[in-house]
């Protein structure tokens, strides 16, 4: 059975500190199967974002193992871990960390240039993204010359040009206006739809994770519900 | 190489930051090179009139002696050898000259004119009268142009020489020569057999002097002519030891000045790079989670620190060929005597001055970049992140 989970999570520990010791995440068991929508939910300081790091290889936890497509992430050298965040791993912020230095294609091409495809290449497939998500007409613009909208819909395109296998979103919308929320949430799900890639994201507005396939529920570090939605 | 897109990315965007930085380091390449070009000049000047206006090597008698006796066989053997262009003995003695009731003591120099010319150019340094009117063995003398000055006299004019153990003679003035060095005042040449008549020493020598075709083969010759004879051959690189000595230990202390000037643009740099990575941080966390490897981010900060020094260096090679250029056309007229016999500020350009000071200048600013890449790659990705 563990060759169908995407991720399986046992035993999670992390604790900040070392003086007070925080632990922000408690002994989580979590497992998710690939092409899962899936939304964490919590009051601030229940470990969501903590939970998504470590899913995210940009942390380590105190104990516990993460297996990535059934290999264990927590094993992982400095440099495999970079290479795996560029293969199998996208990733949405709530600021949008565009570089603000280079045009929207240009920032959609920065994860094919890191992990060393041709230019030209790079080029192509950036900008077949950026039309996907709409933004076909704006490559050539620079984040201080696109909405806020459309900065997070350029951050879509640059956490899937790569085609990762699970895309991660910490507050994904979290910084726009409702009517903007509801048109990213669309285009992450139909993403989901279209290319069954894993999607987890952490929000604390519920209307956004009632639309997910499961809700994860974390109260002070550990799984307070675990519910999938039309169940 | 997406790195390398990043770093010239960070520096466009600070443009003012950017243009400081390279002026400093360009400035200090511009001072280091017109330094270098100065320092070259001076050594080239200084070992060319060394070189032009002394025998390359002197051949002295064997120790507790006083002259070289049977010379002729050694000058034809020492002509013999390879790469000797020229030998001229000579005897030198010591003697008071007087016109009238001016006094001056003298070094006398017994030459053969067509020989002496042959190891150092004496026709070049003649003000008046020819060098060769002593060519005979009669009573003519030659004397230095501050000697004269200070006997107060001029061609034709008569001397009279106090030779100690010989009668005073009197010697007519045929020539006068300048060469700028203090041997204008102390140096007089009469005719080579004139001189061993006076002295009354037979057929002798007290030295020999030899030019060579190439100045730095003098050391090995004047060792070999030394094992060989058993005469004292000293070169003049061992004659001027302490010259050259004092020129190596110059060139150390300018080099410290060097370090120091460098490191104070390096600094420039360094500081500019401390500010983008301040400025860069949840920049720095999203292309970390995006897969750059740590290595990829501090070769970005390094890349940035050496396109910054590469325009720095650029700008200050100009800058230095212009100046050195400019100030190598000034004459500046200094007293001949003081300085070696040079007339102006001396300046050699040498592309390997250029060379060594961007090298120079490149090593230090891209460890000027290494504090800043490092503090760069060594962040953790989370905390850049969630920084902003």
């Amino acid at each position: 059975m563990s060759e169908k989970y995407m991720i399986q999570i046992k035993n999670l520990t992390k604790i900040f500190g070392d003086g007070v010791e925080i632990k922000a995440l408690d002994g989580v068991d979590l497992n998710i199967e690939q092409g899962e929508f899936l939304a964490i939910v919590g009051p601030s300081g229940s470990g969501k974002s903590t939970l998504l790091n470590q899913i995210g290889i940009l942390d380590s936890p105190t104990d516990g193992t993460i297996l990535l497509d059934g290999v264990d992430i927590t094993e992982m050298s400095d440099k495999q871990r970079s290479i795996t965040r560029n293969k199998q791993l996208g990733f949405i912020f709530q600021y949008h960390h565009l570089l603000p230095d280079f045009n929207a294609l240009e920032n959609v091409m920065m994860p094919l240039l890191i992990s060393g495809v041709k230019r030209s290449e790079a080029r192509k497939t950036a900008s077949k993204v950026l039309e996907e998500v709409g933004l076909g007409d704006r490559m050539k613009h620079r984040p201080n010359q696109l909405s806020g909208g459309q900065n997070q819909r350029v951050a879509i395109a640059r956490a899937l040009v790569n085609k990762p296998s699970i895309v991660i979103g910490d507050e994904p919308t979290g910084n726009l206006d409702s009517k903007s929320s509801d048109t990213i949430y669309e285009l992450l799900r139909k993403l989901n739809r279209e290319h069954k890639q894993t999607f987890i994201l952490v929000t604390h507005d519920e209307r956004m994770a009632a639309k997910t396939d499961r809700i994860i529920r974390l109260v002070d570090g550990k799984i307070s519900e675990d519910s999938h939605n039309g169940d | 190489m997406f790195e390398l897109d990043v770093a010239t990315r960070h520096i466009k965007s600070r443009r003012r930051q950017t243009l400081f930085s390279i002026i400093a380091v360009s400035l200090a390449v511009g001072i280091i090179i017109i330094f270098m070009s100065m320092m070259s000049g001076y050594t080239s000047i200084l070992i060319d009139s060394t070189t032009e206006n002394q025998a390359h090597i002197t051949v002295m008698p064997k120790e507790g002696e006083d002259y070289i006796h049977l010379y002729h066989g050694l000058e034809n053997h020492i002509h013999d050898l390879e790469g000797v262009e020229g030998v001229s003995s000579y005897f030198q003695g010591e003697a008071a000259l007087q016109y009238k009731h001016n006094a001056e003591g003298v070094l006398l120099y017994g030459i053969n004119p067509e020989d002496e010319n042959r190891v150092v150019n004496r026709d070049k340094y003649m003000l008046a009268g020819e060098f060769a009117s002593i060519e005979n063995p009669g009573s003519r003398i030659i004397l230095g142009f501050k000697l004269a000055k200070n006997l107060d006299v001029g061609i034709g004019d008569s001397v009279t020489a106090q030779i100690p153990g010989a009668e005073p003679t009197d010697f007519t003035i045929t020539g006068i020569f300048q060469t700028g060095t203090p041997l204008d005042e102390t140096m007089a040449f009469v005719n080579l057999g004139r001189l061993q008549d006076l002295y009354g020493s037979g057929d002798v020598i007290t030295g020999m002097g030899i030019r060579m075709f190439d100045a730095y083969a003098a050391e090995e010759l004047a060792n070999g002519i030394d094992r060989e004879t058993g005469y004292d051959a000293v070169s003049w690189i061992e004659q001027n030891a302490e010259i050259l000595t004092l020129m190596e230990t110059s060139e150390s202390m300018v080099f410290f000045i060097y370090i120091i000037i460098f490191s104070i643009s390096g600094f420039g740099i360094a500081n500019v790079l401390i500010m983008i990575v301040m400025e860069k941080v949840g920049e720095i966390g999203m292309l970390m989670a995006m897969g750059t490897s740590r290595r990829s981010i501090m070769l970005i900060f390094l890349l940035e620190a050496a396109i910054l020094g590469m325009m720095g260096v650029v700008v200050g090679c100009i800058l230095g060929y212009a100046a050195s250029a400019a100030i190598a056309s000034i004459i500046i007229p200094v007293p001949p005597e003081m300085y070696f016999g040079m007339d102006h500020l001396p300046i050699v350009i040498e592309f390997k001055n250029f060379i060594s000071a961007s090298v120079f200048a490149m090593v230090i600013n891209i460890i000027a970049g290494v504090f800043p890449a490092r503090r760069a790659s060594k962040m953790d990705p989370v905390e850049a992140i969630y920084s902003v």
